[in-house]
């Protein structure tokens, strides 16, 4: 600090806190409909018929990637349906005057050779060019991430402030576990690829940590925020494999991730400019019944009017795969499915919050004393040298709860108590973030990712919907266990090919 | 009322503790040694607290109104201490006289105050009780100061602001006062009349304490600052000693006019006057117009383009009388044209070409100013030169800076440029460096324009000669996603000041 940074700091102090109203509201809310289908509501029965050989249940990355696949492959005889007015599922995206932001999935990590259908995917869109460079406008930008921690600000969200040498050890001791892990090639992406079995996932991660005699606070806290992050799901209620297989499963040689204002809606919206022809929104599947040789899929419009009646050879249910049960004719409960509610709001920034002592304000900032998971920056990939305004996601697991807790949670409040609850969160770490705020979005998600449970992975309940039923393929991120975006688009490929497959063997 | 009176202790002591808390925070800032200005402080606070309770037995009659004088007294003493002392750095040569005797003052204003209540109290309770009470709220006051003072008030109040605040405590105990020992005292409305005065001085006082923060800037600098504002961007100071000016952008030096010669004809000739068919010339930063004065030179270039940030620094510099014969008003001749933008976005955004670019960014001191020292920045660089362009690239110093100038050589190379990099003195800087960069050859200037006061023919070749302790060392290039240059920029710098 030099003279004149001390002079203005000490004199000029705080302004006072403005009582400024605050505008927003719940954004993207369709478990209304969502619920009366599950119910069994009765629902205007289609005034239309549409024969197309395959319907894909649902737009998120799962369907939009089946999609992307039977375009690539020349077969253009197909209807996507999603429920909600914006396809994209966790890759949804917002957008303001100042900048576009994310939903949900922010980041894809720099993909290495195994993960081939990302980087066809990214070779398509211009992340990757001919030459095997990333575009640098898409890796993410230094200073990747901060955490608030014992008062001030540290690079990085490895805690390294106040560690001591038996902290530091076990954090240099877990490392090469992992990379232990990383070279015995058992922890793939896709997990279909090459994973193998392993009795980790008969453990919780604080298990193993307890078995391997971790008991750092600091590593013990940096796991579990691990898991919140990725699972949405405590240490202790997730799978050891799980957690190895985030840090063990990628070796990438860029320093990535890559990510975009409106993070994975970037990808998104790319997905759907291209395939635009066959998407229909606002379509809500109610029913999937056996018509003879063919299955009848009907919709409700999202405004409550008569939808469509499709007839389809095949069905690609890409659609988070519970619904099921509810939608399709014969299929079983999705027993040892449990999916983790988050909830993640938009914040409008009409100035930057001035900064405690520490590191730069960076992409991904963490509280290390606050149960959210911080908030991500949507203007950090600008290349701009200034900003005045910017738009913060603030991301909450709700792992501390049940599942059912956390949805009657969601449920229970308003508006303005959300708002409250993650001020008061945001003000521990910028105390004036009041007076910078002057809108705050927020979705609720009661069933927003799988939960890699302890045993799931490994374990009988996943594997029966890797068959498909009839042939109506499942195809959501949650068949593999974990919900990220490398998983989606798999399995959302592996649909198509199975459906280009049993074509083939139909038309023969 | 017993309740009342020892808050009033309470308050007291804890006033008395911030103030002498706020002296040894001043002082050990601006000048330097912390262990030897808290102790002083202290022993000359605790001394005048001794001879102010000494001089309690000089006081006999009218106690209360005595008291209440000196709360008055102390709140204007002590609440207006700190911006006293901040002006009295920024205008007078004597802050260590004017600290000492500010803190002696207080010191015995203080001192003064328990054992007159304890006076006045002394009918009301038992002796032993009265000394033990007030003794407890004067420790739990001082106890109350000190946590309050690093957790709440310097990093919300401010110094300033906290003293005020704590003057009007000490007043509220003096107008308050006035209440509690109302059968006491005589004059009852001309002491409410002036606690009255002195609480509203003190609030005025917070109000315009911003106003203090920019008087003291003076002192800060050198020489006489004779412009200062905070823009949206930064703050520019001007400050001028006999016919030397300097610029400091977010007190960061940018020129001073007795050299700034030497840096802005090596930035601008020995590129643009090895291109003689230049026409369209592009200048990033360098909204003092400097680089501009140095491009105009060359008639035949047709247009010049400069785009800076700031408004108000180019608006500073194409009317104020003084910097815009500095800059031999080149940023209102009809040749050029200034767009106040990012830099990154506009280049980003705009589709222009350009035989020859100046680049001329503050140093990379953080990551926002890093970006612009980047691959995809150079890459977006080369993509609006013309065949045969060049750019130059201010690139801090090869000798303070050793590794932060060769990682911005080897950033251009990343980017597939060739660059030559070389170097001038330039006195109030130091050895400066830059970087030609192109795709194409390089060649030294065949002529240069007439009237330079520093370059030559012959000595434009020898400023591509390294010495060897200005020779490469190897770095990695500065990447969006590593931004290295930072962070050598902050290890070079910190080896040359501490």
């Amino acid at each position: 600090m030099n003279r004149r940074a001390f002079l203005s700091a000490g004199l000029v102090g705080l302004t006072l806190k403005a009582e400024r109203k605050i505008e927003g509201g719940f954004v993207n809310e369709a478990f209304i409909l969502g619920h009366h289908i599950r119910d069994g509501a009765s629902f205007p029965q289609p005034q239309r018929q549409v024969r197309t050989p395959v319907v894909i249940i649902g737009g998120g990355i799962g369907g939009l990637s089946a999609a992307w696949w039977l375009q690539r492959n020349g077969f253009r005889d197909f209807a996507l349906l999603e429920m909600e007015r914006q396809p994209g599922g966790n890759a949804r995206w917002g957008e303001n005057d100042i900048t576009a932001y994310p939903w949900a999935a922010h980041y894809v990590p720099v993909p290495d050779a195994g993960v081939e259908l990302v980087r066809e995917l990214f070779r398509e869109l211009g992340v990757l060019d001919e030459n095997g460079r990333w575009n640098e406008r898409y890796l993410c930008f230094e200073p990747q991430e901060r955490l608030f921690l014992h008062g001030r600000w540290q690079e990085d969200i490895e805690p390294h402030i106040g560690l001591t040498a038996k902290d530091r050890e076990q954090f240099r001791a877990f490392e090469a576990r992992m990379a232990e892990f990383r070279a015995s090639g058992d922890f793939t992406i896709p997990i279909a690829r090459g994973s193998k079995p392993s009795d980790l996932d008969r453990i919780s991660v604080s298990d193993w940590l307890d078995h391997n005699r971790f008991d750092s606070p600091y590593l013990r806290w940096y796991l579990d925020y691990a898991c919140r992050d990725d699972y949405g799901a405590l240490a202790r209620n997730t799978s050891a494999w799980a957690g190895v297989h985030y840090f063990a499963s990628r070796a990438p040689d860029d320093k990535g991730p890559l990510t975009w204002p409106e993070g994975n809606g970037w990808i998104a919206r790319r997905l759907i400019a291209k395939l635009a022809s066959y998407i229909q929104t606002g379509q809500a599947v109610f029913r999937v019944t056996r018509a003879g040789s063919k299955y009848r899929v009907l919709t409700i419009a999202a405004d409550g009017s008569a939808g469509v009646e499709y007839l389809a050879d095949f069905v690609i249910f890409a659609a988070p795969t519970f619904l099921a049960h509810y939608v399709i004719e014969g299929a079983p409960p999705a027993t040892g499915f449990v999916y983790s509610p988050w909830f993640t709001a938009n914040l409008r920034l009409d100035r930057l919050p001035r900064e405690l002592e520490g590191a730069e304000p960076a992409w991904d900032n963490v509280d290390y004393d606050s149960l959210s998971l911080g908030y991500v920056n949507a203007t950090h990939m600008s290349v701009a040298s200034y900003r005045e305004q910017t738009v913060w996601t603030w991301y909450y697991s709700l792992a501390e709860f049940t599942p059912e807790q956390a949805r009657r949670y969601l449920l229970a409040h308003d508006w303005a108590f959300f708002e409250r609850r993650i001020l008061d969160d945001l003000e521990r770490v910028h105390p004036d973030i009041r007076a910078c705020v002057s809108r705050i979005d927020i979705m609720r998600m009661g069933h927003a990712m799988v939960r890699p449970s302890v045993g799931f992975q490994f374990g009988d309940d996943r594997a029966r919907w890797l068959k498909p039923l009839g042939r109506v393929y499942f195809a959501n991120s949650d068949l593999s266990g974990i919900s990220i975006f490398e998983e989606a688009q798999y399995r959302g490929v592996e649909a198509a090919k199975a459906v280009l497959q049993g074509m083939g063997a139909v038309h023969r | 009322m017993t309740v009342a009176l020892f808050i009033s202790v309470f308050l007291i002591a804890a006033c008395g503790l911030i103030y002498e808390l706020i002296a040894g925070t001043l002082a050990s800032y601006l000048l330097g040694d912390s262990v030897f200005e808290f102790s002083t402080i202290i022993g000359c606070y605790l001394f005048a607290m001794g001879a102010g309770s000494f001089l309690s037995k000089y006081l006999v009659r009218g106690l209360v109104a005595r008291f209440v004088s000196i709360e008055l007294m102390v709140a204007v003493v002590g609440g207006f201490s700190s911006s006293a002392l901040f002006l009295a750095f920024a205008y007078t040569q004597g802050f260590r006289l004017i600290l000492y005797l500010v803190v002696l003052a207080v010191g015995i204003l203080v001192g003064l105050e328990i054992p007159l209540l304890m006076r006045i109290l002394k009918d009301r309770f038992q002796f032993r009780d009265l000394v033990a009470r007030v003794l407890t709220f004067d420790y739990l006051g001082a106890l109350g100061a000190s946590i309050l003072f690093p957790v709440l008030l310097v990093p919300k109040l401010g110094l300033v602001r906290s003293a005020m605040l704590f003057g009007l405590m000490n007043a509220g105990v003096a107008l308050w006062s006035t209440w509690l020992f109302q059968e006491q005292i005589g004059r009852i409305r001309s002491l409410r009349a002036s606690c009255i005065v002195v609480v509203l001085a003190l609030c005025t006082g917070m109000a315009y304490a911003e106003r203090i923060s920019s008087a003291a800037d003076n002192s800060l600098y050198a020489d006489d600052v004779i412009f200062s504002r905070n823009t949206r961007y930064q703050r520019i100071v001007l400050t001028k000693w006999k016919d030397d000016l300097r610029l400091f952008l977010n007190s960061h030096l940018q020129f001073s006019s007795r050299d700034e010669y030497r840096y802005h004809e090596a930035l601008v000739h020995p590129g643009l006057a090895s291109l003689p068919g230049a026409r369209h010339v592009l200048v990033l930063g360098g909204g003092d117009g400097l680089a501009v004065r140095e491009i105009l030179k060359y008639p035949a270039v047709e247009s010049i383009t400069l785009v800076d940030l700031d408004p108000e620094m180019t608006r500073l510099f194409s009317t104020h009388p003084v910097l815009s014969g500095l800059n031999g008003h080149s940023l209102t001749q009809p040749r050029v044209h200034v767009i106040n933008a990012d830099a990154f976005p506009w280049l980003d955004s705009n589709e222009e070409m350009f035989d020859f670019v100046v680049v001329d960014f503050p140093d990379p001191t953080s990551y926002a100013l890093g970006k612009l020292y980047t691959t995809a920045f150079y890459r977006l660089l080369g993509r609006h030169l013309r065949r045969g362009g060049l750019a130059v690239v201010q690139s801090t110093s090869p000798l303070f800076a050793r590794q932060s100038y060769w990682c911005i050589a080897d950033t251009l190379k990343e980017a597939g440029l060739k660059t030559w990099p070389y170097h001038v003195y330039v006195p109030s800087f130091g050895e400066w460096g830059f970087m030609l960069a192109g795709f194409e050859d390089f060649k030294l200037p065949q002529a240069l324009p007439s009237g330079l006061r520093f370059l030559s023919m012959q000595n434009v070749g020898e400023m591509f000669v390294f010495p060897n302790d200005m020779l490469p060392v190897a770095a990695e290039p500065n990447r969006l996603n590593n931004q290295v240059l930072v962070h050598y920029y902050e290890r070079d710098w910190k080896d040359i000041v501490h």
